[in-house]
């Protein structure tokens, strides 16, 4: 068996805690991190697929490194694919970019990305937590003038801002909010009110992964459409929704409460056994597990010290938790069985366990 | 779903059977549990569907594709009609789900048009955010459009002193528009 030690490029640029933005943030009882990204194209260049090299969009990095002061460069081409996943986990950049992207400018406290040459040549993206959706468009909008004095974007009249594909055509704004929705997922209350929000333009999807019931109860609510209502428009409308699935989910937490209360209590703990004493946690195990602790904070049916879901979540992905197991530098004969004897290390270690 | 970077010195890749597998990923856990060993190309194409990354809310592939049929897509004439930028046809543009570059949604008019209503639920007209160089173009040729208009009128009434003044200030914002290189 082979000692292991990667040089991560990524740990060396810092990128091995959880993002600043994050880590200063107050956890709500429903509402997780929230995103907003714009869609932009330089005129008269093929979209990043068709470019044949970098040469075409040199000049116009050239001229955005003007602008943008206080942001780390971080190149696709020189990173290890676990670097990769370790900034896919932290949303700084997505799945497709890590595959043809080119380089990303970051923001110190992670808070903005720009991917260039992901989908678009330009995906300015903005994160928080807690905060007005506004503020976050706000942010991304002022960043779009910033670039915009230096680039000459593709705009249509009739269009708006042109992209590479037309479901991001007109505003080129996608916003998103991540919920927690254990109570609504046990009243199996989420087809219904997908179904409901995509008459609206809006999708309610779970993240990480393709299950009935996605990683930790976490669903991610979007809109679909970027034409034909203005930014503010959009923004708004995804506000309400959020508000009124917030409301619909604490509905179904008092229902719970006054219906099921030995169940709920039942998994809290059971959860929280397992996460305390447990050898071995798969991803998805842990996942679930955390949920049940949260919605027991929530509920003040179990106090425990120092929890924090939306991090805690974080630390359990696996490029994160192969992270640690570099810095131990541990002999090992299958790494699948390290990582969820690490994560499980990891979760009776924030819990005080053994 | 996890995976590692493994360093097997004999394993083909299980995918490809071609290059070195240099990854092991592993789904599921206790008896369901299905393993492979990849090469960095092929784990990355695992990758990207397991981090399903809600981005692009629907295939729009799927539904280009089953655009292809309608009428106004279909290759009429026997040179398919080329972007002079980026070299797509329309059937590549269906195939692939996006335009090769922005002056796509100019060379394929309707048929552009087509696809964009279909995919943002009949919307047609962006009403947002419009960049600061564009705002004083927009704003010259809302002017230009509407004294046209009045242009028009005037002289249909046969008030020619008026029009005058109008093709005046016409003439006045066009070379304006000219000395800005708009
Ligand atoms: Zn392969
Ligand atoms: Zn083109």
């Amino acid at each position: 068996m082979k000692s292991r030690r990667w040089n991560r490029q990524v740990m060396m640029m810092g990128y091995d805690h959880i993002s600043p933005w994050m880590q200063e943030s107050e956890e709500l009882p429903v509402e997780m991190s929230a995103r907003v990204r714009l869609a932009r194209n330089v005129s008269h260049l093929p979209f990043p697929y068709m470019m044949k090299g970098n040469d075409a969009i040199a000049p116009v990095l050239e001229k955005l490194e003007k602008t943008l002061t206080g942001y780390r460069r971080v190149e696709m081409s020189g990173l290890q694919f676990e670097d990769k996943a370790l900034l896919v986990e932290k949303h700084l950049v997505s799945p497709l970019f890590t595959k043809q992207g080119l380089l990303s400018y970051i923001s110190e406290d992670e808070s903005v990305s720009i991917m260039v040459n992901e989908e678009d040549h330009l995906r300015i993206q903005t994160m928080g937590v807690g905060l007005p959706m506004m503020d976050l468009y706000r942010k991304a909008d002022a960043i779009d003038d910033m670039l915009e004095s230096e680039v000459d974007y593709a705009f249509d009249e009739k269009y708006g801002y042109l992209t590479a594909c037309p479901t991001n055509v007109g505003t080129g704004l996608r916003a998103s909010v991540m919920l927690h929705l254990p109570a609504l997922t046990f009243g199996s209350r989420i087809q219904p009110l997908s179904a409901n929000l995509s008459r609206f333009g809006f999708t309610l999807r779970g993240i990480y992964g393709e299950g009935s019931v996605p990683l930790g109860h976490i669903y991610q609510l979007s809109n679909q459409l970027t034409l034909g209502q203005t930014e503010e428009e959009i923004i708004n409308n995804l506000d309400e929704l959020k508000e009124r699935i917030v409301e619909e989910e604490m509905e179904m937490r008092s229902w719970l409460e006054s219906e099921h209360l030995l169940e709920v209590k039942d998994s809290v703990y059971r959860s929280y056994g397992l996460l305390k004493h447990a050898y071995r946690m798969p991803l998805k195990e842990a996942a679930k597990c955390l949920s049940d602790l949260k919605l027991g904070t929530d509920l003040n049916l179990i106090e425990l010290e120092g929890f924090q879901f939306q991090k805690w979540i974080q630390l359990i992905q696996p490029a994160f938790i192969k992270m640690r197991l570099n810095e131990k530098d541990i002999e090992i004969t299958s790494l699948e069985h390290a990582v969820e004897e690490e994560r499980a290390a990891l979760m009776r270690q924030l819990l005080g366990g053994e | 779903m996890s995976f590692s970077t493994q360093r097997s010195d004999e394993m083909k890749c299980e995918s490809c059977n071609e290059r070195e597998a240099t990854i092991h990923i592993s789904k599921g856990n206790g008896f369901e549990k299905t393993e492979k060993f990849l090469c960095e190309q092929c784990a990355n194409a695992s990758f990207e569907n397991d981090f399903s990354y809600p981005d692009d809310s629907f295939n729009i592939q799927k539904l280009l594709k089953s655009l292809s049929e309608h009428p106004s897509l279909q290759q009429t004439k026997r040179r398919p009609k080329q972007c002079a930028t980026c070299g797509s046809t329309i059937n590549t543009i269906v195939q692939m789900g996006k335009f090769g570059c922005p002056d796509c949604y100019t060379t394929f008019g309707s048929q552009a048009a087509d696809i964009i209503s279909r995919v943002q639920a009949h919307q047609s007209e962006h009403v947002g955010k419009v960049p600061v160089k564009a705002r004083a173009q927009l704003k010259t040729k809302k002017q230009l459009e509407q004294l046209k208009g009045e242009l028009a009128k005037l002289v249909e009434a046969q008030e020619f002193e008026e029009a005058a003044v109008v093709r005046d200030e016409i003439k006045a914002l066009e070379q304006a528009g000219d000395d800005d290189g708009i």
